[in-house]
C-alpha cells in the first residue's frame, strides 16, 4: 500500500510539471482576460472615457471620478449585505439620506462658528466631523435595524429569506422616507459647501474643494475598507461567514457578531455617501431613491454580491451617467444605465465579472 | 467520560430523525458510528457541533450540558466537526483557513505550533499553503477539512464521512491520518459508510439504524457478528 501512495505520488507531481508547462504565460493571461467579458467591458470604458473626453473636453472624466467612488461606497455596503446576510437591500438609499440630514444638521452650528470666526482650524476639521457623524448614525441605524428586524426573522424563520427580506427592506425604506417627512419636514436641508476654500484647476476644470475632498474620502474608505477586510481578524470573519456560514460557525466565530459588523458596515459606507455628497444632494425625504437606484445598477453589473467588482462597477456607471448627460441631455441618464442593465440580466444574468462567490440562484 | 449523549432526539423540525440515542466516549478512544444511508449518522454530529438543536434528552461534554448551545460555542469548548460538505472556506487559501479553524486561539505562538503539527500531518497541505481552497482536489479538501478542525487543537473530533467521494488509496491515507491523530492522543468520533475498513481502525463501534442504536460493542467483534457481517460487509 506504502508503494501504491508514493506511486500515486510521484504521478500527481508529473501531472503538476506538465501542468506548468502548458502554463499560461502573462501575455496569454493578460489577452484572456481582455476578451472576458469584464475586460471587455472596462476596456470599452476606458476607451469611451478617453474619446468623450477628448470631444467634449475632460470635464467628463472629473465628473466620473468624484461620484464614482461615492456610487462604489454605496455599492460596497449592499454588496457585502448580500454575501454575508443574503439580503436584497432596498433601504439602502436610506441610510444614505439619514448621514446626509445628520451631516446637515451637525454641519449646522460648525458652519455658523466658522462664518463667525473665519480661518480658524475648524474650517478644515469642521466638516470632517459633520461627515463622521453621518457614517456614525448610519452604522447605529444599521445595528439597530439589524437587532431589531433581521435577528428577530432569523430567529422565527428562514424560510422565503430571500423573498421576506425583500419586503421588509421596502418597508423600511417607506417608513424611514415618511419618517424624514414626519420629523424633519418634506423641504431641502442643504448647506453651500464644506470647505469654503478656492476651486482648484484641474486639467482645464475648475473643481471645488468639496469635490475634490469627496473623491479623496472614497478612495481612503476603499483602501481602508480593503485592507479591513483582507488583514484584520474582524474582516477575515466576515470574509468567513459570506463564504460559509456554518464553515464559520464548527472553527468558532460567532455569526450573531458578523451579522451586526457587517450591518453596521454596510450602513457606515452609505451614511459616509451621504454625508460627503450632502453639498451636491440637499437631505430631504426621497433624496436616496436615485443612490440606491444606481448601486443596484452596480450590483447588476458586475455580479450579485461581489465586492471587490463595485469599485470599477461604481466608476463604469458614473461614466456612462455622465457620457449621457453631456450626449443627449439631463433626463437621459437614467434611461441608458437601465438599457445597459436589462441587457446584462438577459445576456448575462451572472454580471460581467464571473464570480465564484453565493449567489442568489443558489438558495 | 468525554462526550455522553443520554436519549437525545433530533431531526428537523417537523421531522424527527433520531429516537432515544444513547451512547459515550471515553477519552483517547477512536469510536465508530456506522448505519445505512438516512439512518440519521449526519443527524447526530450535527445536534452534537451545535448545529442543529436536539429536541429532547441530553449532551454532556466533559461533564458540561452543550445540547442547545450554539454552534460556535460549542466549539470554543474543544469540539471540533468536520462535516461531509466539509464547509471550507473556498475563495481564501489554504493558509487563512488552517488560519480561520485556530479562531478561538488568541495566543500567536501557539496558532504557529498548531500550524506546524497540522502541516506535519499533511505535507501536501504545506505545498499548496498559498493556493486557493477552491482549487484543490477531493483528497486536499479532506485534508484541509481536517487540518482546519486539528488547529484548534480540540479534545473531540466529530468526522462525518471522510472517505466519501475518495478512491481507495486516498482513503487509506485519510484514514491512516486519523490513526495518527489518534495514537497522538485526540479522541474521534468518526462516522462512515465504509464499514469494513471502519471496522478494522476503530476500537469500539455503534451501529444506527432507522433513527436508534442497534447494536455496539469492540470493533473486532462487530466484524464477527452476523448481523453486520450479513447486512454490511456482504459475507
Amino acid at each position: 500500500m506504502a508503494n501504491a501512495a508514493t506511486e500515486s505520488a510521484i504521478g500527481e507531481s508529473a501531472i503538476d510539471k506538465i501542468d506548468q508547462t502548458i502554463g499560461e504565460s502573462w501575455i496569454q493571461k493578460v489577452t484572456g482576460w481582455v476578451f472576458s467579458a469584464g475586460g471587455i467591458t472596462i476596456c470599452l470604458t476606458i476607451l469611451v472615457a478617453i474619446v468623450a473626453s477628448i470631444h467634449k473636453g475632460p470635464y467628463i472624466l472629473v465628473n466620473t471620478v468624484i461620484t464614482g467612488g461615492m456610487w462604489a461606497l454605496m455599492a460596497i455596503g449592499l454588496a457585502l449585505l448580500f454575501s454575508v446576510m443574503n439580503i436584497a437591500g432596498f433601504a439602502h438609499g436610506e441610510y444614505f439620506m439619514a448621514g446626509s440630514l445628520t451631516a446637515y444638521y451637525v454641519m449646522q452650528p460648525i458652519g455658523k462658528y466658522n462664518l463667525d470666526n473665519p480661518g480658524t482650524f475648524m474650517a478644515y476639521v469642521g466638516p470632517l466631523i459633520a461627515i463622521l457623524a453621518g457614517t456614525l448614525m448610519c452604522a447605529f441605524l444599521g445595528i439597530i435595524t439589524e437587532r431589531l428586524v433581521f435577528k428577530q426573522l432569523r430567529k422565527r424563520n428562514r424560510e422565503g429569506w430571500l423573498l421576506n427580506c425583500f419586503l421588509i427592506t421596502i418597508g423600511l425604506s417607506v417608513i424611514m422616507q415618511n419618517g424624514h417627512q414626519l420629523i424633519f419636514g418634506a423641504d431641502f436641508k442643504g448647506i453651500l459647501g464644506y470647505w469654503d476654500f478656492p476651486s482648484v484647476p484641474i486639467l482645464g476644470v475648475y473643481i471645488s474643494m468639496d469635490r475634490i475632498c469627496a473623491f479623496f474620502i472614497a478612495i481612503l474608505t476603499m483602501i481602508g475598507f480593503y485592507m479591513f477586510m483582507m488583514f484584520s481578524t474582524a474582516g477575515k470573519t466576515i470574509r468567513a461567514v459570506s463564504q460559509d456560514e456554518d464553515g464559520a460557525r464548527m472553527v468558532g466565530i460567532s455569526v450573531d457578531t458578523v451579522h451586526i459588523m457587517t450591518f453596521a458596515l454596510s450602513c457606515g459606507l452609505a451614511g459616509l455617501a451621504g454625508a460627503s455628497l450632502l453639498f451636491m444632494f440637499p437631505a430631504y425625504p426621497t433624496v436616496g431613491v436615485m443612490p440606491l437606484y444606481n448601486s443596484w445598477f452596480i450590483i447588476i453589473l458586475v455580479g450579485f454580491g461581489n465586492v471587490a467588482g463595485s469599485i470599477p462597477g461604481g466608476f463604469m456607471i458614473a461614466l456612462f451617467q455622465v457620457v449621457t448627460r453631456s450626449y443627449l441631455g439631463e433626463g437621459w441618464e437614467a434611461v441608458v444605465p437601465v438599457l445597459l442593465i436589462s441587457f446584462i440580466l438577459i445576456f448575462k444574468p451572472s454580471g460581467i465579472f464571473a464570480t465564484k462567490v453565493r449567489t442568489v440562484w443558489d438558495e | 467520560m468525554l462526550l455522553e449523549v443520554k436519549n437525545m432526539d433530533s431531526g428537523y423540525g417537523f421531522l424527527q430523525v433520531l429516537w432515544d440515542v444513547s451512547f459515550h466516549v471515553e477519552e483517547g478512544e477512536f469510536v465508530a458510528l456506522i448505519g445505512p444511508n438516512g439512518a440519521g449518522k449526519s443527524t447526530t454530529l450535527k445536534t452534537i457541533s451545535g448545529l442543529l438543536e436536539p429536541q429532547g434528552g441530553e449532551i454532556l461534554f466533559k461533564g458540561d450540558e452543550i445540547g442547545g448551545l450554539e454552534g460556535h460555542l460549542v466549539c470554543r469548548k474543544g469540539v471540533a466537526y468536520i462535516s461531509e460538505e466539509l464547509n471550507l472556506f473556498v475563495n481564501m487559501t489554504v493558509k487563512e483557513n488552517l488560519q480561520m479553524g485556530a479562531f478561538t486561539i488568541k495566543d500567536p505562538d501557539e496558532q504557529a505550533e498548531n500550524l506546524k503539527f497540522v502541516y506535519e500531518l499533511f505535507p501536501r497541505l504545506y505545498e499548496r499553503e498559498g493556493q486557493y481552497a477552491g482549487t484543490l482536489s477531493g483528497g486536499e479538501r479532506k485534508m484541509m477539512a481536517i487540518g482546519r478542525g486539528m488547529m484548534s487543537r480540540p479534545s473531540l473530533l466529530l468526522v462525518d464521512e471522510p472517505s466519501l467521494g475518495l478512491a481507495p488509496m486516498l482513503t487509506n491515507e485519510v484514514f491512516r491520518a486519523l490513526r495518527t491523530l489518534n495514537k497522538r492522543g485526540a479522541t474521534i468520533l468518526l462516522v462512515e459508510q465504509n464499514v469494513g475498513k471502519t471496522l478494522k481502525n476503530t476500537s469500539r463501534a455503534y451501529i444506527l439504524e432507522k433513527g436508534k442504536i442497534v447494536l455496539d460493542g469492540k470493533s473486532e467483534e462487530l466484524a464477527d457478528n452476523e448481523h453486520v457481517r450479513k447486512i454490511y460487509l456482504g459475507h
